[in-house]
């Protein structure tokens, strides 16, 4: 008879930021089987969305889910209420939504990385990663005026404009951090160390991200290719220079590689939004109680994130449902871990990006 | 290799990413998302505020002694719970006389601790008003 044992990874554990639990099978170091646990931190966003408040404030509500992709979240429900109320925003409303979404997904990333560093054992990376984040930060609060919630987009376009001076150290900042993340791609890609720790490790191949249904750079690092900024068409993502970044290798080193492209992406977005601004107002008025279902997704940094919105002509919303990338991204998780060692399991389940908050909602 | 290596040594030399709070105070934007304020001259008691506000934390709450101003028919006064405040303006974007009757600041809030009850009195404000 086989003889195996059991280690649990959470709720608590060294490695996680937030409260995940992952039992795991294991058979001297190889892990055989995963037990996977979700839903420590529920907080009943989405009856409060329905009970608690009127839909335009929802918006603010729905914002709280996550910290780190406020902004995404946000958008999404706006754009879900839009689109039932048939409204059309200022095209500079577009561009600047545009910028705030990319700022966060470079941050996020950035997060990200430096955590999938701090796991696999080299912490210099970690704060080196954390301490360029900060400028992205500086340049979101400039920009919004908060740090974190930025409460920046509400319906019918966003809630502040951009002066010129701000588009200007806007600029400088991420030229600054365009030079760091081109060290990090070296870094990344040809530390011998790191190699060790990234290359071939957590590999998902292409036919098991099809068949777990993977979502955001964990499918796109397996060479799917999926990206919801592709397929929307209420963001004008065509204009200002999106390309998808995929690789093909699977393994945390691909996640690393199509993470810091994206960010590369990103900036270069930014900057074409920046130079390309548009002239004209920021916000629509908007009139009328949103009647009947609608469905938005969005591309949040984790991978795609929908909005059910059905509203019944009434200030309340009847139903208002989210599905989070990293609750989508479960199967895939559970199934990477299966026949990897147990010692890599922190740092691939940081590889994974995983968004509890979001989840857990 | 080499060059994380020297990075990792110049860095021993470098000064720290973070501030000696609270000895260096924290940079602060003039644009800084604050607390609202409010001038009870100005007002014209449409409520509008009230009704934008998400968390719900403006009240006007009818009182004895109610402010001097003649909008004012119903004898309101008032309130703002800073605690409840999420910053997000939209009190201000409603207000037909923004920037004379209320207006955002760059002011930041004192800290709430649970021992000195800061929400008590607002439960009572929310509880009249129902």
């Amino acid at each position: 008879m086989k003889k195996t044992i059991h280690i649990p990874l959470g709720s608590q554990h060294i490695s996680l930021l937030e409260p995940v639990k992952f039992k795991f099978e294991c058979e001297n170091e190889k892990i055989i089987g995963v037990d996977s646990d979700v839903g420590f931190v529920h907080r009943g966003v989405e009856r409060a969305c329905t009970t608690k408040f009127k839909f335009d404030g929802v918006g603010y509500v729905v914002a709280r889910v996550c910290g780190l992709c406020a902004i995404t979240h946000s958008m999404t429900y706006t754009a879900s209420i839009e689109k039932m109320l048939q409204t059309q925003i200022p095209l500079k409303a577009k561009y600047l939504r545009m910028l705030l979404l990319e700022l966060d997904r470079i941050h996020s990333h950035m997060l990200c990385l430096s955590h999938v560093s701090e796991n696999a054992g080299f912490e210099a990376i970690f704060m080196r990663i954390m301490g360029d984040r900060e400028l992205i930060m500086e340049i979101q609060e400039l920009i919004t005026g908060n740090r974190v919630q930025f409460d920046f987009i509400s319906i019918g376009g966003v809630n502040r404009d951009i002066s010129s001076e701000h588009i200007k150290k806007v600029k400088e900042a991420l030229k600054v951090v365009r030079s760091k993340v081109d060290g990090y791609i070296d870094e990344f890609t040809n530390n011998w160390s790191l190699s060790l720790k990234y290359k071939n490790i957590g590999v998902l191949s292409l036919d098991d991200a099809y068949r777990f249904n993977a979502i955001g750079p964990l499918a796109r690092a397996s060479g799917l290719k999926i990206d919801v900024r592709n397929e929307i068409d209420y963001l004008p993502y065509s204009e200002i220079g999106f390309e998808m970044q995929t690789s093909t290798g699977g393994d945390i080193h691909a996640r690393n590689v199509v993470r810091l492209n994206e960010i590369v992406n990103s900036i270069q977005m930014c900057e074409n939004i920046l130079d390309a601004l548009p002239e004209g107002e920021i916000q629509t008025k908007v009139k009328g109680k949103p009647d009947g279902e609608v469905l938005v997704r969005y591309e949040a940094p984790r991978g795609e994130l929908a909005y059910y919105v059905k509203g019944g002509g009434k200030p309340m919303l009847d139903r208002v449902r989210i599905k989070t990338p990293t609750f989508a991204s479960i199967p895939s998780f559970s199934h990477i871990f299966m026949g990897s060692q147990y010692a890599d399991a922190p740092a691939i389940l940081a590889s994974f990006d995983p968004c509890l908050s979001c989840t857990a909602k | 290799m080499k060059e994380s290596f020297s990075k990792a040594f110049q860095n021993l030399f470098k000064k720290p990413q973070t501030i000696d709070y609270p000895v260096t105070e924290i940079k602060k934007d003039k644009d800084y998302r604050g607390l609202i304020e409010y001038c009870e001259e100005e007002c014209i008691y449409c409520l509008k505020c009230e009704k934008a506000c998400p968390p719900g934390a403006i009240l006007f709450v009818g009182v004895e002694n109610p402010p001097k101003n003649e909008k004012n028919k119903k004898g309101l006064k008032y309130h703002y719970n800073p605690y409840l405040c999420i910053y997000c303006q939209e009190c201000v974007r409603a207000c037909p006389k923004p920037n004379e009757a209320l207006w955002q600041s760059n002011k930041k809030p004192t800290i709430g601790v649970a021992s000195d009850r800061v929400n008590d009195e607002w439960f009572e404000l929310e509880a009249i008003k129902k």
